[in-house]
């Protein structure tokens, strides 16, 4: 056990330094995976729940490294950069596709290849539970009389509430004080100490808090209900313009640099779907609140390109873009 | 409550769970040990090497490389200058000039009794109290958090050496330091000239490893033909009558550590700084000043850190939210082995939070029997010829920046800093204020900006509501007794009236 420990951490300080080129029998050595967020989030936690099951198929080691910083924009970088040649491989979430119209980088999940687009999560809107609102239209109605007065949390601009608050706010108008946290985590805690009044949020993150009583659900950013809520109404029924942008939200990845050998994404591809019809994956994915997608080829990629397109508008139109999505080609969504 | 003894002593009873702790133990204290390889690194790569174990045998391992991960940060701050983490920067403020002394075995002896000590609080108050600090621990507005942070800046005043202008000059450009990358709040970029590769700023770790080892490194070429001190290695193991004098100020630093340790946004680190200003401030007359051995400098921080670790796991076992970056990892572990870590997880596994308690509990004996072991030959090390041991504290120290983020870049962050850090010594700046100010910019940053947002730039509300909170005021109270307690006018002031006094009389 200890062999393998000193394997791995061997591994990990030498992780960069491995370039590989003969493919006779594709894996014939061990795969890198890079992390986009650090230890203990929820990319963390899904791809380190996966990924053992592909190491079944695959037959060989997949070593998971964090690499943090800028988005996720660093790792996705350093994936870029490396060969490609099927041995480094990018575990991410949603956050890529904004980077072209934020201005962060010039590459998204459209210059690589996806090998499984594996959950999506679903986003809600929740309060403290002494707020004056228990719906969306009670919040919009209490908002447009106490204009500036709601403080929401935020996670800085092109992350999920940011998209989520400019939807809102295209749709309705209304004007909230919002207050910067980390992530979604530090924001909720908060949210349970009463410095913030509402958060939009991954239902995955709050689902044991909205269980327990400490915080209620007042909005679901989806056009169906949800098993996990079954008394809250999709928020396309107050509000039917929605429609427009949903389904839409965050989603976990493992993606491959552009001009990776067939053969290599093809088996990696079978690898990362077999792993992901493992039944306690789907029951961890479940009880998180995450929709099983495992999905490849143009099924993802028509996904990542409605995600892209709904959330690149968004920002453009609420006035926190750099770039215009045209630039880049991005179709605004029918 | 028979039941919850059940629960607790499920890992002693059973050999392989107690090997497991064992073994974790072990591990995390060499872990600890080398700079720039993190506990939190270390914990989540056992997630992925766990995976298919049981969920118990899983927990045993990683909760005793947390336990011994914490301690063992300590050993090479005492012995060659350089915290193996953030939350041992304040053991090597009174740690190493004890090693240089010739009483390393002294300083690991008692750093280890006391570390034991402040765990075992910290898991006392973990045991009795977890769901009523828990509610308090969220009661902190971000007002609150920034108060906190300006606490331990203040710090700066006891750390800056002969001069306090110097010391103040080291502590803004840290604070300075710590301000680079992406704003945490609007995502601007600050003082990245462009590029990429700062958005994540200066990574604390590879300005301490700089600040700390290095640095010392160089210094020490100064004095290559001055033979090492003999290491005085006779009672290592501290005296109970030692250990009962000090038992008081360590008790109290563990509280200390215990609450900072619980609080959402603060971890060891912290909770070490604050405890070692507190030492700093209580102890009246030190048998050695602070800053050259002082064995209160020691038994604060060491005390207080382990006994974050019992604070970090009550919000965690709680409430589901974690106490500091290693529970967050937990959170995660738990979540793949099926579990639901959250509010309801006392209620649907009473039996985890027993558990857990029984294995930090038997961690923390481990780390008493690993940590006393070994200490004559680590002493040794202190003695080694220069010529050894110095390119022995370069190389751990490169390899130290290195693992942090598996990047060169850091590598460069260490050795720049590293020759800062020389210069400033050679000129009178001391370096424990540049680390105190990187560590606590973000705290007061984030939270300044946080509170001052919420009353939407109203300082006047600001005012009024933390008036109205009484956690609030006793924090600004701390804050203001300390500021005034320093003011030279204030010394000043009562001298002239006594003077003044006797002369119309």
């Amino acid at each position: 056990m200890k062999k393998t420990l000193i394997k791995t951490l061997a591994g990990i300080t030498f992780a960069g330094l491995v370039v590989g080129n003969a493919m006779a029998e594709y894996p014939e050595k061990d795969l890198q995976g890079i992390i986009q967020w650090g230890p203990g989030g929820s990319t963390d936690t899904v791809m380190r729940s996966v990924t053992p099951h592909a190491e079944d198929v695959l037959g060989r080691d997949i070593i998971m490294t964090n690499k943090t910083g800028g988005v996720g924009a660093i790792a996705t970088k350093y994936v870029n950069a490396m060969k490609a040649d099927g041995y480094t491989l990018l575990m991410g979430a949603e956050n890529p596709q904004m980077y072209k119209v934020l201005g962060l980088a010039d590459i998204d999940y459209s210059d690589m290849i996806p090998i499984n687009i594996l959950a999506r999560g679903t986003p809600i809107f929740v309060a403290r539970n002494d707020a004056p609102f228990n719906t969306m239209k009670e919040l919009v109605e209490y908002t447009k009389n106490h204009p500036d007065e709601i403080k929401t949390g935020s996670t800085g601009p092109g992350g999920l509430t940011s998209i989520m608050l400019a939807m809102l706010k295209a749709e309705t108008n209304v004007e909230f004080t919002g207050v910067p946290y980390d992530g979604d985590g530090p924001a909720l805690t908060a949210l349970q100490g009463g410095a913030i009044d509402i958060m939009p949020a991954v239902l995955g993150a709050a689902i044991e808090h909205i269980k327990a009583g400490r915080m209620k659900v007042i909005g679901l950013v989806d056009t169906q209900a949800n098993d996990l809520l079954p008394e809250v109404a999709p928020i396309t029924e107050e509000f039917p313009s929605f429609n427009k942008y949903l389904p839409w939200g965050p989603f976990f990845g493992v993606f491959i640099k552009q001009g990776t050998p067939d053969e290599a994404v093809e088996k990696l591809v079978d690898a990362y779907t077999k792993a992901a019809e493992q039944p306690d994956f789907k029951a961890l994915m479940d009880k998180r609140g995450f929709s099983i997608m495992n999905v490849s080829g143009d099924e993802a990629k028509q996904f990542l390109e409605n995600y892209r397109s709904v959330s690149s508008w968004i920002v453009y139109d609420a006035g926190f873009a750099k770039h215009s999505p045209e630039e880049f080609g991005i179709k605004r969504p029918e | 409550m028979l039941e919850a003894l059940q629960y607790f002593s499920m890992a002693w009873v059973s050999p392989q769970l107690l090997a497991l702790v064992a073994l974790g133990t072990f591990l995390g204290i060499y872990v600890g040990a080398i700079p720039g390889l993190s506990v939190t690194m270390a914990v989540s790569i056992l997630i992925s090497f766990t995976f298919s174990w049981d969920i118990n045998n899983a927990l045993c391992l990683m909760v005793g490389v947390y336990m011994g991960g914490v301690y063992g940060g300590s050993r090479t701050a005492i012995l060659l200058n350089i915290p193996g983490a953030p939350s041992a920067i304040a053991t090597a403020l009174d740690g190493f000039p004890m090693a240089q002394k010739g009483e390393a075995g002294r300083a690991i002896g008692l750093s280890t009794v006391m570390s034991v000590v402040g765990g075992f609080i910290g898991i006392f108050i973990l045991a009795v109290a977890a769901p009523s600090i828990s509610e308090f621990a969220l009661t902190f507005q971000p007002r609150d958090y920034m108060m906190l942070g300006v606490m331990g800046i203040m710090l700066v005043g006891s750390l800056s050496g002969e001069s306090l202008t110097k010391g103040i000059f080291a502590g803004a450009l840290g604070i300075l330091i710590g301000t680079v990358g992406l704003d945490p709040l609007t995502a601007e970029e600050r003082f990245t000239f462009g590029a990429v590769e700062l958005w994540n700023g200066i990574n604390p770790v590879a300005v301490m490893i700089g600040m700390f080892g290095l640095s010392e490194a160089l210094m020490q070429l100064h004095h290559l033909d001055k033979v090492a001190l003999k290491q005085k290695l006779d009672r290592i193991i501290p005296a109970w009558a030692d250990v009962r004098k000090y038992l008081p100020l360590g008790t109290q630093s563990s509280i200390l550590g215990t609450i900072i340790g619980a609080l959402p946004g603060t971890g060891g680190d912290i909770a070490a700084l604050m405890a070692y200003d507190y030492a700093r401030r209580t102890t009246k007359n030190p048998k050695v000043p602070f800053g050259e051995g002082a064995k209160e400098g020691l038994i604060a921080p060491e005390s207080a850190n382990n006994a974050a670790v019992g604070g970090a796991y009550i919000p965690m076992l709680t409430l589901g939210i974690p106490g500091d970056a290693v529970t967050a990892v937990f959170i995660g572990a738990l979540f793949i082995h099926g579990l639901n870590p959250g509010p309801m997880l006392l209620t649907e596994r009473p039996e985890m939070f027993w558990f857990t308690v029984g294995n930090l509990t038997l961690a923390n004996i481990f780390v008493l029997i690993f940590g006393l072991t070994g200490i004559k030959l680590f002493s040794r090390i202190v003695e080694c010829p220069k010529g050894i041991l110095i390119p022995l504290i370069f190389v751990l120290s490169i390899v130290g920046a290195y693992a942090i983020n598996n990047s060169v870049a850091d590598i460069w962050w260490m050795l720049g800093f590293g020759v800062l850090g020389y210069f400033m010594k050679l000129y009178g700046y001391q370096v424990g204020p540049v680390i105190l100010g990187v560590i606590l910019s973000r705290l007061v940053d984030d939270n300044w900006r946080r509170a001052i947002i919420s009353e939407r730039g109203d300082i006047g509300e600001f005012f009024v509501n933390l008036f109205s909170s009484p956690l609030s005021v006793v924090l600004f109270s701390v804050v203001i007794l300390i500021l005034i307690s320093q003011f030279p006018i204030w010394k000043v002031m009562l001298k002239k009236r006594r003077s003044d006094a006797s002369r119309d009389a």
